[in-house]
């Protein structure tokens, strides 16, 4: 993937560039808004990283102005202010995604593949999701896994849905919790993990090969 | 109320104050009374023996002019026909019978100087007596002239006078209960203000400030020394809390970076021995938690910094109910917990977020601390003015000393040392109840914990 990264802190950009680089993705990097924006608007990016806080242009701005001017690449927004007032001004803004400061780098990887994947989405809405030999109906809310139904809550079917809809990459908790639930909140203890563990019973247990990996200190990730 | 001891009361500052403002009030106006119904009877007194002084001056002038016999003539003639019915007269003889007068008796004296009496009188008619002021005269005949003053009317004044005071004294005694009480009433009211904000305070309101009348007096003065310690308290507590922020603040970037290059380091080691990567592991699970502690004490403050949320949404707390119970459910039943439920419908008006973390916050540790094989309740309950929240365990419960002590940063009870967490979830219940403008008690669910959470009703 290009990436386009702004942010003014050469600690933070320096870490992000190492980390997306040994993923294998081609970076560029501009340290203040305008760089950013002049960058933005004359290269094409697969998703843009951009610290809220910047010199010379604010992020809010060079967000604006790109999508005043209607491009569309995904943008994640970093900050190092972790309210749930920014988020929602930031989505508002046109950021596909949000994420406060300091974050884990795994975290970030996740988003933004997850971020990539949704811009070079496929047209139309699917009915029907399928990783593997696991079938997810979304129109008659079933689930199928080598011919065999799965009975699943209705909290189960949008967790897995979103599972399989990131088929093939990793997902973190944070970006389950916001997914799959309807409330910006953390979870004190291990919530997440025990939800996932029993979606894994239902459609893992008795199959020969798991769908649902755990994959370490990162989240999970739905393959065949 | 009733089981105090007799006179128990007594002891009170405002009975006492009320008692004291009632006895001064009495007191005074004895005083009064007895010196008005002295002086008054004193001049009243005088007043008759000048109009005796009188009647003898003539008497003796005629005595002087006339002799024996002619003051016995007169004073015959004055008893026939009184011209003042209130004066009395006798002329004695030596040997003590009673020449002339109005006296049918009279003691036998020896007068050798003019000397002033008192007698009392029996009236034959009515049978009441009455109070003669008289004046005794020797008579060169060794006899003695007794001129006198009955003092009926003045004795009816006095009477009158007392009867008047005494309905005076029972108005000053009622006047001065119903001050002292309203003076008892009023010295407890301004205190009972500035109690009850002391009350307040004590609960978790620090911002409350006790009203200042502008008067500057004792009770004025007093709030105000009141309010400087409450501001005092205020700054000090401002002051830990901003260094924890402070601290979380700066902390959790360095943290994080730690966290990035263990990862990198597991990540890059794929290939090194079972006991290094689990060590890794061990140290990555570490630095998340300290993580999440931080995070837990930035969201704890940014809470308690927030404003109410006045204009808020209208939240579905029965929705949120079922929400955190699903939640839950999978954790309770990997636990042997049950949950159970029992909601109506109930709305107020809040941060829907920060509501669904206070019942996670709350259910969590009702999960964490009930015994294997208990039921967890939620219970939401709509009065008419306001919603109250239970959720209840069966677990070891808190004791009651240590209630209060849960609410604070990291507080945690001795016995739950060992157990996950932060010692963060009780302390951002709270933070959220109280921005909600909502109380939060711990209650006995004997046995267990309950813990009660009261909202206004939108």
């Amino acid at each position: 993937m290009r990436i386009l990264l702004v942010e003014d802190d050469p600690h933070t950009a320096g870490f992000i560039t190492k980390g997306l680089r040994e993923d294998g993705h081609s970076v560029d990097h501009a340290d203040n808004g305008r760089d950013g924006l002049f960058l933005a608007t004359t290269e094409t990016y697969d998703a843009i990283v951009l610290d809220r806080m910047l010199p010379q242009l604010d992020g809010m701005t060079v967000l604006r102005t790109l999508r005043g001017a209607s491009n569309r690449t995904p943008a994640l927004l970093l900050t190092a202010l972790g309210d749930v007032d920014h988020r929602v001004e930031g989505l508002r803004a046109g950021a596909d995604d949000y994420l406060a400061k300091p974050f884990a780098y795994a975290e970030l990887s996740a988003r933004l593949d997850s971020l990539a994947r949704r811009g070079t989405g496929g047209s139309g809405e699917p009915t029907r999701l399928r990783v593997g030999d696991l079938e997810l109906d979304l129109l008659r809310r079933e689930a199928v896994r080598g011919g065999r139904a799965i009975e699943l809550q209705p909290r189960e079917f949008r967790l897995l849905e979103y599972l399989m809809r990131q088929a093939g990459r990793v997902v973190t908790r944070t970006m389950l919790l916001e997914a799959v639930w309807d409330y910006h909140f953390d979870p004190q203890t291990n919530v997440i993990d025990v939800h996932i563990s029993r979606l894994r019973q239902k459609i893992d247990h008795g199959f020969p090969a798991p769908l649902l990996h755990t994959v370490r200190g990162a989240g999970y990730r739905l393959d065949a | 109320v009733s089981r105090i001891a007799p006179l128990a009361w007594l002891r009170s500052t405002s009975a006492r104050l009320a008692l004291a403002v009632t006895a001064s009030f009495l007191l005074a106006f004895v005083v009064l009374g007895a010196g008005v119904y002295f002086a008054v009877s004193t001049l009243l007194t005088n007043d008759a023996r000048e109009v005796v002084r009188a009647d003898v001056a003539a008497l003796l002038q005629l005595y002087r002019e006339g002799g024996h016999d002619a003051l016995v003539a007169e004073v015959r003639d004055r008893a026939d026909a009184p011209d003042d019915p209130d004066a009395e007269y006798a002329v004695v003889g030596r040997d003590g019978r009673i020449a002339a007068g109005t006296f049918s008796q009279l003691p036998h004296w020896t007068v050798k100087a003019p000397r002033w009496i008192e007698l009392r009188e029996r009236d034959s008619e009515d049978d009441s007596v009455s109070r003669v002021v008289a004046n005794l005269q020797p008579l060169r005949d060794g006899g003695v002239l007794v001129t006198g003053l009955q003092t009926r009317s003045q004795d009816r004044f006095l009477a009158l006078m007392l009867r008047t005071a005494l309905a005076g004294l029972l108005v000053a005694a009622t006047l001065g209960a119903l001050i002292g009480w309203l003076t008892a009433r009023w010295v407890a009211r301004r205190l009972r203000s500035l109690d009850d904000t002391a009350a307040r305070v004590g609960a978790g309101e620090l911002a409350l400030r006790a009203r200042l009348d502008g008067s500057d007096d004792a009770f004025d003065r007093l709030a105000r020394r009141f309010n400087g310690m409450l501001d005092r308290i205020g700054d000090l507590l401002d002051g830990v809390r901003h260094a924890t922020d402070h601290i979380a603040h700066d902390l959790r970037t360095p943290l994080t970076r730690l966290r990035n290059r263990l990862d990198r380091m597991r990540m890059a080691g794929d290939g090194e021995p079972p006991a290094q990567a689990r060590m890794l592991d061990a140290a990555i699970a570490e630095t998340d938690q300290l993580l999440q502690s931080f995070g837990a004490l930035l969201r704890l403050a940014r809470i308690e910094a927030q404003s109410p949320p006045d204009a808020g949404a209208l939240v579905d707390l029965q929705r949120l109910v079922a929400d955190a119970v699903e939640l839950y459910a999978p954790i309770a039943a990997g636990r042997d917990v049950g949950l159970r439920a029992e909601c109506v419908p109930a709305q107020v008006r809040g941060d829907a977020d920060q509501l669904f973390q206070l019942l996670v916050n709350l259910l969590d540790n009702a999960v964490k601390f009930a015994p294997t094989g208990s039921t967890v309740e939620l219970r939401l309950h709509a009065a008419s003015q306001v919603v109250e929240l239970d959720v209840a365990d069966r677990g070891a419960g808190i004791p009651e000393v240590e209630r209060e002590r849960v609410f604070d940063r990291f507080a945690r009870l001795e016995t739950h040392r060992t157990s996950p967490g932060t010692g963060l979830g009780l302390s951002l219940a709270r933070a959220i109840v109280l921005r909600h403008e909502g109380r939060i008690a711990l209650l006995d669910n004997a046995p267990g914990l309950r813990v009660r959470v009261t909202l206004q009703r939108a």
